[in-house]
Parts: structure tokens; sequence; C-alpha cells
């Protein structure tokens, strides 16, 4: 397996994470994706033709959405089935989640794109919307914890909405966005820390071990 | 702006806020606070900056007992916020003056309360009393807290101000808090003064009202003022100077009460000390305190505590041959007894960048080697420790011991503890370290048997209780204070230290007898004639410290760094 890979990249840590989380084992691709912008390269986008990363590459199948890849690599390498639960309703609330991540994407990652590596956008319009999920995110989290749900979805463990939202919301710092008004996602930071199989990126650090 | 009044006292965090081994961040009037709660429950408010390179410590650690910076991994105590360890300098003690600026903090009605220069002790509001709150969700809102306060006022009809900072709504036995983060943030605290039948129902409903009063707030267009402009707590001025030389002689800066005391083993008792007010200062695995007895003694004792605990334990061994030291706290002290100790000082640090430690104690040795197996236990670092007794019923704080990598060897005679030292000192390889405390023959025979299976000095560490060489200070010689421009005759019968101390020149000691390392001095010329048991042989032969409470002169004259 061969995941096309920059290391800064949120949703390529995403991927990262999920693998290390699945204990597969892998091969990466550098893509440089700043400062060459190689992902948009004619010979990236024979790969990928959405010029996209990241990219895994399993045998002959390639997926090159982060949705897509946590979707396959949850179905295809978690035998206890936890990680895209296949209940109606888990089904549900991980599609909501995800569709979640990818606005997070948009907001909080644009900030930290545009913060960090220059890229074309208007900052704190990205900032203005990322707050505004992120204190929808606290306000779920915090419910939780009262109902005894520490994860994003209903499940007792978490998914693959989890991993998705995880990186954007950790790295939002880049981005010019403290977490300090989001108390209860500080606390699911810590959660999603503390899980077997967990892996770090340049500015996402380990937490202390729980008791 | 009553409300920006530095001495109030304001809610900052949530009890649930402070789940185990978490760092909340929390703010108050501009002033950042790094929260974080022990194991054993008790709540920390810090600045919330290392004071090595200012990263937040709200991005740290929390292990339960200490809190450790991200960046360079300097260790904190809970309670003191005392620095215990510094990992690019993992040989040495850090200075007792690192200590991070603490905040009051207060756990009421399910909340943590604080204030930046409190004027009072902390009452909870009339309104709580009594009360089995339910404290709502914290709603965060950007705007000045007096915008938020004033409108907060309008959110029911019957609102009645109590306090500064926050409002009572009798009907819906409502009280909102208005934390001030900085001059134009805030966070609206609300708490329900009973508990509701339909605790979900109700928790969801007033986060509504809340939320839907941040809105109201946000939107009614008042311009925030700037952020209050905060200048950080300068740090100590023994931290940014070169520190003044203590005092001459063993200090007694503080007052602690025996809270216990009991038999911790045969012969053995066990002194439990607690501050008579404030917190006692932060102490590091290996650290001893010096005791001043009520006849007038002053006597070292090591604490066995483990990190972040908030009273210091010694262990006193009965010697009915000895100075006197033991038989008076045996007899004398009892408990609620109040004497006078030193701050901790650390001449036997414990390096946590070893890949294994061995920890040797002979008898009541145990005592250091007890805080450095709990602090190794705590963060994880494979370690063994070997306890020598006479029995069972001589192995001092076997509560401590339990669940602690500990074996024991018990009734052996010289010979058999040779041979299991024997065993546990084979097999060294790079980064291993040893740590030894016990009677002097047995000190000896480790450091022989260590060097004999390979082990390099550097990885051989001890503490003598007593120096058992017979000093001879039979000869007399000239010193030159190279500092204090002083030239000064020791005659026979006086030490270096007291030559010193009568002229006015400030050393600090403590035992006085060559065994602690306290009254360290470097040599720039001249020969010493080491008599100590503190400097290892190498110390001994580069010949640049002297322990001037006993060691003297092989040559006419020594210069002394002093």
């Amino acid at each position: 397996m061969k995941l096309y890979d920059f290391e800064l990249h949120a949703e390529c840590y995403a991927a990262r994470l999920m693998l290390s989380l699945l204990g597969v084992t892998y091969q990466t691709e550098a893509v440089d994706f700043y400062p060459e912008a190689a992902h948009l390269a004619p010979e990236f986008r024979a790969i990928n033709p959405l010029g996209r990363l990241p990219l895994l590459e399993d045998g002959t199948l390639r997926f090159g959405t982060v949705q897509g890849i946590l979707s396959y690599l949850a179905a295809a390498y978690d035998p206890t089935g936890h990680w895209a639960p296949d209940t109606a309703v888990l089904r549900g609330e991980v599609a909501g989640w995800m569709a979640v991540a990818g606005e997070l994407a948009a907001t909080a990652g644009q900030a930290r794109l545009i913060e960090t590596m220059f890229a074309d956008g208007d900052a704190e319009a990205a900032r203005a919307g990322a707050e505004a999920l992120l204190r929808v995110i606290d306000q779920h989290l915090w419910f939780g914890e009262v109902e005894g749900r520490d994860w994003l979805c209903s499940a007792t463990h978490p998914t693959i909405a989890d991993i998705a939202c995880f990186p954007h919301v950790v790295l939002s710092e880049d981005g010019g966005i403290s977490r300090q008004d989001y108390p209860a996602i500080r606390r699911w930071i810590d959660r999603v820390k503390r899980l077997e199989g967990f892996t770090v990126m340049s500015g996402v650090f380990p937490t202390s071990s729980a008791l | 702006m009553e409300m920006l009044d530095l001495a109030g006292w304001h809610p900052i965090a949530a009890s649930s806020d402070l789940p185990t081994r978490h760092v909340f961040h929390g703010q108050l009037l501009g002033r950042e606070f790094a929260v974080w709660r022990a194991d054993d429950g008790f709540v920390n408010v810090w600045e919330n900056r290392c004071l090595h390179r200012g990263v937040r410590l709200s991005l740290g650690l929390n292990d339960g007992r200490e809190l450790r910076c991200l960046y360079h991994g300097w260790r904190y105590s809970s309670r003191s916020a005392g620095c215990t360890y510094i990992p690019a300098h993992p040989a040495d003690a850090p200075a007792r003056t690192i200590c991070n600026r603490t905040y009051d903090a207060v756990e009421a009605a399910g909340m943590v309360w604080s204030s930046v220069a409190p004027e009072a002790e902390f009452a909870l509001p009339e309104v709580l009393a009594g009360a089995d709150p339910l404290v709502l969700r914290p709603v965060p809102v950007n705007a000045a807290p007096g915008v938020a306060l004033a409108l907060a006022e309008g959110l029911l009809p019957d609102a009645r101000a109590i306090g500064a900072a926050s409002v009572s709504f009798a009907e819906a036995g409502l009280v909102v808090f208005v934390q001030p983060l900085d001059a134009h943030r805030c966070v609206l605290r609300g708490v329900l003064l009973a508990q509701p039948d339909d605790r979900m129902a109700a928790l969801r409903y007033h986060d509504g009202v809340l939320c839907g009063l941040r809105d109201r707030i946000e939107a009614s267009g008042e311009v925030a003022p700037p952020p209050l402009e905060v200048g950080f707590q300068p740090v100590d001025a023994a931290l940014a100077e070169m520190p003044a030389r203590a005092r001459s002689g063993p200090k007694a800066e503080l007052r602690v009460q025996v809270a216990r005391k009991w038999d911790a083993a045969q012969d053995v008792a066990g002194f439990q000390l607690r501050a008579v007010r404030g917190v006692l200062p932060a102490f590091q695995p290996g650290a001893h305190i010096d005791v001043h007895l009520p006849n007038g003694m002053s006597r070292q004792y090591s604490i066995t505590n483990a990190p972040g605990e908030s009273d210091y334990t010694i262990g006193v061994k009965r010697d009915a041959a000895g100075r006197g030291g033991s038989v008076c706290l045996h007899g004398d002290v009892r408990e609620g007894d109040v004497l006078a100790i030193s701050a901790p000082r650390n001449n036997f640090p414990l390096r946590r960048d070893s890949e294994k430690v061995l920890l040797i104690a002979g008898g009541i040795g145990i005592t250091p080697m007890l805080a450095m197996a709990q602090a190794l236990q705590v963060q994880g670092i494979p370690y063994a420790l070997h306890v020598f007794a006479r029995s069972e019923a001589h192995v001092p704080f076997a509560d401590r011991l339990a669940g602690l990598a500990v074996t024991r060897h018990l009734g052996l005679d010289a010979a058999g503890t040779g041979a299991v030292l024997g065993d546990i000192l084979s097999g060294y390889a790079f980064s291993h370290h040893v740590y030894v405390c016990g009677p002097a023959p047995m000190l000896t025979a480790t450091r022989e048997i260590a060097a004999g299976a390979g082990w390099p000095e550097e990885a051989v560490h001890f503490e003598y209780f007593a120096n058992p060489e017979v000093i001879d200070d039979s000869t007399s010689f000239e010193i030159a204070l190279a500092r204090s421009a002083m030239t000064l005759q020791v005659p026979a019968g006086r030490s270096i230290l007291e030559v010193l101390q009568e002229n006015g020149v400030d050393v600090p000691s403590s035992c006085e007898q060559g065994a602690c390392g306290t009254c360290v001095c470097g040599v720039l010329e001249g020969e010493p004639e080491h008599q100590d048991v503190y400097l290892s042989a190498a110390e001994r032969a580069a010949n640049d410290q002297i322990m001037t409470c006993v060691s003297r002169a092989r040559s006419a004259r020594l210069v002394l760094d002093i």
C-alpha cells in the first residue's frame, strides 16, 4: 500500500493517523504540495485527476479524497467494524460529521493554508467560519460528556468521523484560531491522543497517559 | 468598571472542566491560566507560561503529580509549582528559586474560583449558600464583560444584580456569573440553584437561553474595548541575577507541624511534616531537609515523598549511640509539635534520562530511594529498587513500597550482601545508573563492586549518612580568597569553614562532616587534602573543589574561588 503524502498537509495526516490506528503498514511517496504545487502537475493529475492530496494506492485501487481513503481503510482493514459502523443511526451520524470535516477543511484548514503556505483566500472569513463550526462542535461534545458519549457519533468508540475532523481542529492554531473558548473540544483532543496507535505530526504532540 | 477589579473572585472553570490528567486553558482579566487537577484532587491555577521559554503550560502534560512543559520538558510540581527537573541538565538539581506564579483557587458549588489579586478570602456568593447547584455549559462571548452583564440583566423581568459580576433570576432559579476573560471577552457561567427533575432537558433548555443571550450581546454592536495590557510577573531576582550567597550556617526558614508520628519500622519513626502556613516548597527526589531539634541540634533527613505530595515525610532511625538527634526526635518530639526546618536541598539529584536505574538501599538509607522510586514509577522509567534490611520488621515505609518494583534482601551478612550486590550490579550497559544509600561499609562495598563490574564512576551515585573517616585537623596552612581579596590562616584544630565564617565570609553549610556537599568551594590553586565522602575519586583527583568543613591542604597555600 502506498500513500502519496505531504508531511504538513492536514488531510494527509488524517490518512496517516488512520493507517497508524489500524496498524496497517504502508509506504509513502512524498509529493511537494508546497512550495512546488506538485499535486497540480500533469504527472500527478495522471494518477489523481482531482489534483488532490492525499492519494492512497492499494494494489490496483486508488482513492483520491480523504473521505474515500478513511471509508475504504475502515471497511477493508478493521475487522471490528468500529471505525465505520454499519448501523443505520451510525451511518447517518458518520456521514454527517464527515461533511462537517469537509466544512472544517474549507474554513479552519483554509485559514491554516493561507497563514502557513500562502494559499489564496480571505483568512478572516475562513476563521469566522471555523469559529462558528467550533462553537457547535464544542456544544455537541459538552453534551456528549454529560450523556456519557466521548466521541462525535453516538457509538461507545471513535469512528472515522473523529479522525476526519481531528487534524483541522488540532492544527487550528496554525491558522490563528485559538481553542481556549472550546474546552470540550480540548478534552476530546486529549481522548484522541490517548487512542492506541495514535501518531503525531509537526505541531501535533502527544499528551500524558491517562490514569 | 467595577467588573475589572483585580481583587474580585470569579468562577474561572467548572469542576467538570478538569478531568483526570487534563490541562484547562483559563483566563481572568487578561491573565492566562493553566488550570489542572492533580491525581490527589488538588486544583492548580498557574500563570500560563513556562519560566524557561514562555511556552503556554496549557499545552503541557499533566502526569497526575507534575506538569511537564511541552517544549523542553521542564517539570513543575503540583501545589508549589516549583521546578523539579530540567532534562537539559539531567545530573543537576534545579535551583529552588525556579517556581512558577500560582493563583489562589477554591473549588465550590461545582466551579473553580480564583482572583488575580485577592484582598479577602474567598466567600461563596450568598445566593449559592446551601444550594445543590447544577452548573450549566459555559458560554464564551466576544464582548466586554460590562456590556454582557447589562444585557444579561434584561434577560428576564425579575433580574437582580448580585455582586459585581453576576445576575440572579429568582423565578427561574438561575444565576448567571459573567467571568471577565479580558476587557473585550467574557464567559457566561450559568448555575441552576436546585437540581431539576429532568437534568438533560434543563441543561439543554438553559443552554439555549444562554446561547441566545450570547448572540444578542454579540449583535448589540457595542465596540469592544482593546485588550487589557498585562505585564508578566517579573521572574524572581535570584533567577535573573547571580544569586547572593546564603547566610552562614544551617538555615531554618520553614515552620512545620508534626501531623503524624508513627512506627515506620522497628527503631524507625516516621514523621509527616505539614506546613504551618501556606504551601511547602517543591522538593526533588533525593532532596533532604535540615531539621532543627528541641535540643539545639540540627540534623539532615531525606524526603521520602512521591512527586506532588503536600507534606514532607521523613524516617528517623533511633541510634542510641549517636550524637542525640535521633533520640531526641524519637523521645521528645510528638504529634502537634512545631519544628523549624530548612527548605529542601538536593545534593543527590536523580537523572531521568537513564534507560535503567538501580536503586540500592541499606536500612534507613531507603528514605531518598523511596522518593526516587516513586518519581521513576510515575514517569514510567524502568528501575529496580533493592532493599537490604535485617528482617521484614526492619523495612521502613512498607506501605509506600507496595506497588513499586522492589526486591527485598533480608538478614544477609556482609559476605551475603556482597554476593547479592555482585548479582545486581552485573550487566552494566550504557545509560544505566545506580543510586545507593545506606551504611558506610555497604556504600563502600557497592562502589567497589560496581567499579569491578565495569560501571563508570559517573554512573554510580551515592549518599553517605555520615562521614566514617577520622578527620585529621592537625595541619595548618594559608588560604587566599580570590573573590573576597583576603588571606587567612587556618590553624590546627580549626576547619576552613570555621575560619571563613569567623571572618565574615558567608558559606552555606549543613552536615559539617564532609557528607552532604553543601559547603563546597572552588579551588584555583594549591592541592587539597580531601577528607570528605561527597566527592568521587575523579572529582577528588581534579583538585578543583573542596569541602571546606573537613578537607584541608597538602600545599602550604590554597587559593579558593570565593
